[in-house]
């Protein structure tokens, strides 16, 4: 196995072999649930509007966090990180690996529920089907940025959880709404903005233009693996005496 | 070219029980194991500190090694975990420099090509066996034949029954075990090890031992912190001990033992007739003082040795019944403080 193999399987071990694969597990069949009771009661013309405030603003940013905040956090919280820290490999090579794992469980886990629970409110037309797929695309492209984010935000605090939670509640859930300038330094905003590209749907006031939806996307996966690189070189573990 | 190291200033000067530092058998760069000359040492240490807001774990500290096993010897709290996680490239000093094979160890991940670290944590993955364990190792440390490298480590720490089970099933020792064929698998020229003896049993103690005298016969440099000196007694060649911070000795294990049982020792009596058997015992060359406090006789005694060997007859010439006899000062805090303040 290569070097960047074995980061990766490692990381994934990590992620999976534990019980917080089980909560992402539910809370990605969240939205499916819904869609079933709404399929049973003989379906919705406002899908859009379903995957908006189940995914996007609830399940996406809540599995990206639980991945995100375990790709490093969790090893550092357990001391595991020294196997990979002890070893001759460039820390690039050990964020890539890690925001890599981070953003792609994250599609895993959410893109199936959006497919799912798009069709079911939705129903079958194609339509239904091209929306639930823009949704999707939408979702890949925030679920990375938020993974990446939280995969960062694991290195360099202890109380990663808590500061995510409080990004995308308060500040994401309220501020957002409230202060119109802070969209720009929101994920759910720009994932909003360019599901709102992809679908021609409304989700909410003045949507961000896509190439500036893209462009925090974008800024925030690069900018983030950046700062994961140097808070990993700079990384330091403290001895027990 | 490096730029020489300027001497760090203690950050608080004179903190809370500094002991003023005399190294015993070699001043400030201090040499354990012997470095030829002209040879890079495999570790060198040059006037490292590390302290954390006020707190000063390493002090000063001065040394190179070269192939051979030395022990790293102090009290618990003492900063052989410190000093080791920066040998390791873990933490960065404060102040000073530590060099790997003559690379500077933080932020340089290529010195874990040469180095093997177990760390003190227990910190292995459980949810992985142990050849998972060490095979992922291998892969990390791009090893020519990671399939027979974890093998041969495996078997090296005589784990091969146990390599197939989660290493959550393993015991402490067993842990200790995974740890250093995962410190093995890549086969260093440095191996670091900390309280590596923890939680085996004898056999395996034993057994560790002679793996460790083995591999520094081959020519491995090989430092080990222990709280404990009869295993640094017999494994290590040389010593480093450390005490508060501070390197209180360090060179040829058999003189600092020396400096240890020829210190001044302390006994407290409780005897029939404590006057008359003070007044005994001071007839006797190894015994240098005694006084009578709290209903107890307090022995001052230049020879550990001499003294037990002749204190029972002493008394049972004298008529005296020893009702007990107590060494008062034989804890390794006051074998490293004495090194110390020498």
């Amino acid at each position: 196995m290569t070097v960047f193999g074995a980061l990766i399987t490692v990381t994934l071990r990590a992620l999976l072999g534990r019980r917080r694969i089980v909560l992402m597990v539910v809370l990605a069949a969240l939205p499916i649930l819904v869609g079933l009771v709404i399929r049973l009661g003989g379906g919705r013309s406002d899908a859009g509007d379903i995957l908006d405030a189940l995914v996007i603003r609830t399940v996406l940013p809540l599995i990206a966090l639980i991945i995100g905040t375990a790709a490093v956090g969790s090893e550092i919280e357990d001391g595991t990180v020294l196997f990979l820290l002890l070893k001759p490999i460039a820390r690039w090579q050990i964020a890539l690996a890690k925001v890599l794992v981070a953003a792609g469980l994250t599609a895993v886990l959410v893109v199936p529920p959006i497919l799912i629970t798009g069709l079911l409110v939705g129903g079958s037309g194609s339509e239904s089907i091209a929306l639930a797929f823009g949704y999707a695309v939408a979702a890949i492209l925030g679920g990375s940025a938020y993974a990446v984010a939280f995969t960062v935000l694991g290195i360099v605090t202890s109380r990663a959880l808590i500061v995510g939670l409080a990004y995308t509640l308060l500040w994401e859930g309220v501020l957002a709404g409230l202060l119109v300038g802070t969209r720009f330094l929101s994920i759910r905003q720009a994932t909003l903005g360019i599901a709102a590209q992809l679908t021609g749907t409304d989700v909410g006031v003045d949507p961000l233009a896509p190439v500036v939806a893209i462009a925090i996307v974008a800024v925030v996966i690069v900018g983030g693996w950046s700062l994961g690189v140097i808070a990993l070189r700079r990384f330091q573990v403290r001895a027990g005496d | 070219m490096t730029t020489p190291p300027t001497r760090p200033t203690p950050p608080v000067p004179g903190w809370p029980g500094a002991p003023e530092h005399r190294p015993v058998a070699t001043p400030a760069a201090a040499t354990a194991a012997p470095v030829p000359d002209g040879v890079v040492p495999a570790i060198q240490v040059e006037h490292v500190s590390r302290w954390y807001g006020n707190v000063v774990a390493v002090n000063d500290i001065s040394f190179a090694l070269g192939p051979g096993v030395t022990g790293l010897l102090g009290p618990n709290g003492a900063g052989k975990s410190t000093l080791l996680h920066m040998l390791s490239g873990l933490l960065a000093p404060s102040a000073g420099i530590v060099r790997i094979a003559g690379r500077v160890a933080f932020g340089d991940p290529s010195i874990y090509a040469d180095i093997g670290l177990v760390p003190e944590r227990e910190a292995v993955p459980g949810y992985l066996t142990g050849r998972e364990f060490i095979r992922l190792n291998a892969d990390l440390q791009h090893v020519a034949d990671p399939t027979a490298a974890t093998d041969r480590a495996i078997a090296t720490v005589e784990l091969s029954d146990a390599a197939g089970r989660p290493i959550r099933t393993y015991s402490k020792g067993m842990r200790q075990r995974i740890k250093l064929a995962a410190a093995l698998v890549h086969d260093p020229p440095i191996l670091l090890l900390d309280e590596p003896f923890n939680g085996m049993d004898p056999r395996q103690r034993l057994h560790m031992m002679g793996l460790l005298r083995t591999m520094a016969g081959e020519g491995r440099s090989i430092l080990f912190s222990s709280h404990i000196l009869e295993e640094v007694e017999r494994l290590a060649d040389a010593v480093l001990v450390v005490y508060a911070g501070r390197l209180a000795a360090s060179g040829d294990f058999r003189s600092i033992r020396r400096l240890m049982t020829d210190r001044p020792h302390r006994f407290t009596i409780r005897s029939s007739d404590d006057r008359t058997l003070a007044a005994a015992l001071l007839g006797h060359p190894a015994v240098f003082g005694a006084e009578l406090t709290d209903g107890l006789l307090a022995v001052r005694t230049s020879d550990y040795g001499a003294f037990t060997r002749v204190v029972a007859p002493t008394a049972k010439a004298a008529g005296i019944r020893i009702l007990e006899l107590r060494p008062t000062d034989d804890s390794l805090e006051s074998v490293f403080s004495y090194l110390v303040r020498r």
